[in-house]
């Protein structure tokens, strides 16, 4: 008993010490705050863009002398939260999910892309040996999308399955799964878990180069048309960090080349270009016919 | 007279449980289309990887230190929860009220908090208190608390106002005033009671805290995720077995608090030590490592957060908020029909397994002490179950979840296994226990009397347990109800999954609706479950 007492006096102690630090702390850490936090949608191997993304924080953090750090998201919609939030300040979006951010921020911009974003296609895959050739075949077929909020894996698709008459929630067989992210979209196609799926065309390439893939196990067998999609979009940055760093963060990034290939090759391009949120209204449009966006 | 009714009133209540089990099997169409193409392939390649976890420096590192990272906010939530339960739980047993009728207010207006605090999944408070609050470590934290001290509370209350009442009058008697009658006459009464009870839900705060992960708060289960989503089976175990090896640490250390008789001294401070260092490392770590920041919650910017989020949650900012829409009612009905099937399906499934583990798995039943014959089998038969059963209540539901739903297809099959899953090793821990509790004299008695093992088992063992069974059973069923919507969360049907789909796609208003849809049902699930354990008792 005298233990137990003595553990809740303790508990207690330490509950108000607590709250006492939170005050000291509260004053002293502005510095804590001016970090110029950047993010990405968790679309593709975690460590990857891990490292491709810390990469880029040192590069703006160099060329604009702000404090720079990356910070993962685990899922799409929570990189869109904390940028509403303004505890993302540079990220890193798709399509549709920039799209959402900018309907709630409605200063923030889209300010650069990659020169293939402008021309962005999905890839359908299909196991090998199920005989898929067409997006009418997928009929009746078990099928998975990536991230509910993805636009190459999930918007654009469902999209064009609609236009050629594939209802998902009742042509396929059950009703379609969302994987979460490209890479594990192929890799559940690959393990035979489906027996099809669609994703982003960069992400596919690039697993075919990387031989992450193997190709006598799934196919391709159909490439959308083209839309806008991935972008950095930009918060509301001028008050917090002085005017003009919306300016500077572009220009940084409009200037990233060979000298940051390594972690420009892990987008799959050699250079960003700008780019402006009027790009993507017909993303919008997709997504107010689909109910996403409201 | 009353007592054969008392037999039928079980064997009826039995009955009609085993016909909503199969009724709830009959919404499935059993066929081998329920498996992916390749999903009995994936599965061998799951159970590969049980035997084969990666050992390399850099996982064990990262798993170290993740799993700090869990017990950590498990820590600090338990530690909110028993503060709060302390208080709550006081004023809803309504012992401290001067009065009848202000006992009678005071019991009821808590309770219902307490029910209220505990009928919302940890996992959805923490979506909550993400959205509001931002990625605040004390996000996990809160998330953990409330859920906990809502459980915790409401035992806590049930043991003080059954607590024997002759020390309390006699202490009255003598002049103690209000306060002095709670710590010098009902605490101590309760306190063994209440000891057992809170090292059983550290272990369940672990878990729930290894899968804060899913809102964007670290902890081991983010790593599961990221190895689940390389298809990396031998990551995952790796980091499964760090929580295994967690929830059997936390087993033994409240074996060790429940049995030892703490004569010595040394054993007093020792007992005392390990929860002192745990609680004060912990708040350490969130407050000066992690440098999160309590008050900071409360600023005037997150006010406004917390202000746009509720009023998106009522509806106000969009032009038709779906629970205006009758045919947003209608889907979100049949989603919560679909739910009820599951939860039936899980619990009936854990129910069934238990059933034909749990004899092997009594330890007086294993060494042959109960029934007087043994075999060479039955020691290492009891301990394979007894492996089986760790391992299934150390992973949590998500996670069963997320690795089931790589070998069936989406529905709401997938979410019942994952649920049925780990609740069997948790049913089977219990029931076994309770085997093993039981009074052996007449068991003894038949046994000696000639009776063969089977006659033991009908007249003998399972007369005295089942009413304790069908008590556990109908109890997990309640905690199942509440999870279901977590393991829809990773696409296994039901609520969880549309739940998910609005988070994503920030349609507030049918969240709320959806939100409601779940609460009524785990009121009704709640209130049935508890008349029908009355019934039994």
């Amino acid at each position: 008993m005298k233990a137990f007492k003595i553990g809740f006096i303790i508990l207690l102690l330490l509950l108000i010490t607590a709250c006492g630090q939170d005050n000291s702390a509260d004053n002293s850490d502005t510095q804590e705050q001016e970090t110029f936090k950047i993010g990405a949608i968790p679309d593709q191997d975690a460590a990857e863009l891990s490292r491709s993304m810390d990469g880029i924080a040192d590069y703006i953090a160099e060329e604009t002398g702000l404090e720079v750090e990356y910070v993962p998201s685990v899922d799409y919609s929570a990189l869109v939260t904390a940028f509403d939030r303004g505890e993302i300040q540079l990220a890193w979006f798709g399509g549709l999910t920039g799209v959402q951010a900018r309907n709630l921020v409605p200063e923030a911009e889209a300010i650069a892309q990659r020169p293939r974003d402008e021309e962005f296609t999905s890839v359908f895959i299909a196991q090998s040996d199920a005989g898929i050739e067409s997006l009418e075949d997928l009929e009746g077929a078990s099928f998975t999308f990536g991230s509910e909020s993805s636009t190459s894996g999930h918007l654009m698709p469902r999209h064009f399955l609609m236009e050629a008459g594939i209802t998902p929630e009742e042509d396929f067989d059950g009703v379609p799964n969302y994987s979460g992210s490209h890479d594990k979209t192929y890799k559940l196609v690959e393990s035979g878990a489906f027996t099809a799926g669609v994703l982003s065309e960069a992400v596919w390439e690039s697993a075919i180069s990387d031989k992450k893939v193997d190709l006598s196990k799934v196919k391709a067998f159909y490439t959308t048309p083209e839309y806008y999609d991935y972008n950095w979009t930009i918060n509301t940055v001028d008050d917090t960090f002085g005017d003009g760093t919306k300016d500077k963060v572009k220009e940084a990034i409009l200037n990233m080349g060979s000298g940051q290939a390594d972690y420009l090759d892990l987008f799959q391009t050699d250079s960003f270009i700008e780019t402006q949120n009027d790009n993507y209204k017909d993303i919008e449009e997709v997504a107010k016919q689909l109910g996403i966006i409201k | 007279m009353t007592k054969i009714y008392d037999v039928h009133k079980r064997l009826f209540l039995t009955l009609l449980l085993i016909g909503i089990f199969l009724w709830s099997l009959s919404s499935v169409t059993w066929n081998s289309d329920l498996v992916h193409g390749s999903g009995m392939d994936t599965l061998m390649e799951i159970v590969t990887a049980l035997f084969m976890p990666d050992l390399s420096g850099e996982i064990l590192t990262v798993a170290l230190e993740s799993i700090v990272i869990t017990v950590v906010y498990a820590v600090a939530g338990m530690s909110l929860a028993l503060v709060l339960a302390f208080f709550l739980g006081i004023f809803a047993s309504g012992i401290l009220a001067e009065t009848k009728a202000g006992k009678i207010v005071s019991s009821s207006f808590f309770r219902g908090i307490l029910s209220f605090m505990r009928a919302i999944h940890e996992l959805v408070w923490a979506w909550l208190f993400v959205a509001s609050f931002g990625l605040s470590p004390y996000a996990a934290i809160l998330a953990l608390a409330l859920p906990y001290a809502g459980i915790l509370g409401r035992i806590f209350a049930d043991l003080l106002a059954d607590v024997p009442k002759e020390p309390i009058e006699s202490l009255k008697l003598a002049g103690a005033s209000k306060w002095q009658t709670l710590l010098y006459g009902y605490l101590p009464q309760v306190r063994a009671g209440i000891l057992s009870y809170v090292m059983y839900r550290f272990e369940c705060a672990i878990r729930s805290s290894a899968i804060m992960s899913f809102v964007g708060l670290g902890g081991i289960g983010y790593q599961i995720q990221l190895s689940l989503d390389d298809l990396a089976y031998n990551e995952v175990w790796t980091f499964l077995y760090c929580l295994i090896a967690m929830v059997l640490l936390i087993d033994l250390w409240s074996r060790y608090i429940r049995h030892s008789n703490a004569a010595s001294a040394a054993k007093q401070w020792f007992k005392f030590l390990i929860p002192a260092a745990l609680l004060s490392g912990s708040w350490i770590y969130i407050i000066f490592v992690q440098k999160a920041e309590f008050l900071s919650l409360f600023s005037s910017e997150n006010l406004l957060y917390v202000k746009e989020f509720f009023s998106g949650l009522a509806g106000l900012e969009e032009e038709e908020p779906a629970f205006l829409s009758g045919q947003a009612w209608m889907e979100a009905l049949q989603l919560t029909w679909e739910t009820l099937k599951m939860s039936i399906m899980a619990i009936g499934i854990s129910a069934v397994l238990m059933m034909i583990t749990v004899l092997p798995a009594a330890r007086n039943i294993a060494d042959g002490s109960l029934i007087l014959q043994k075999n060479w089998y039955s020691q290492l038969l009891y301990g394979i179950i007894r492996i089986i059963y760790i391992f299934s209540r150390a992973i949590p539901e998500l996670i069963w979840a997320m690795m089931i739903i790589f070998v069936f297809k989406p529905g709401i099959l997938p979410g019942a296994l994952a649920l049925a899953l780990h609740n069997f090793g948790i049913l089977g821990k219990l029931c076994a226990e309770t085997i093993e509790d039981s009074d052996e004299r007449p068991i003894k008695n038949l046994a000696v009397a000639g009776a063969r093992k089977y006659q033991l088992l009908f007249y003998g063992i399972l007369p005295s347990v089942l009413p304790k069974f069908l008590s556990y059973i109908l109890y997990r069923w309640e905690v199942i109800m509440r999870t279901t919507i977590v393991v829809g969360f990773v696409g296994a049907g039901g609520l969880g999954q549309q739940f998910k789909m609005s988070m994503s796609f920030f349609h507030y208003s049918s969240i709320t609706q959806l939100l409601l849809c779940y609460i009524v049902l785990v009121f009704i699930a709640d209130a049935f479950s508890e008349g029908a354990r009355k019934a039994v008792k």
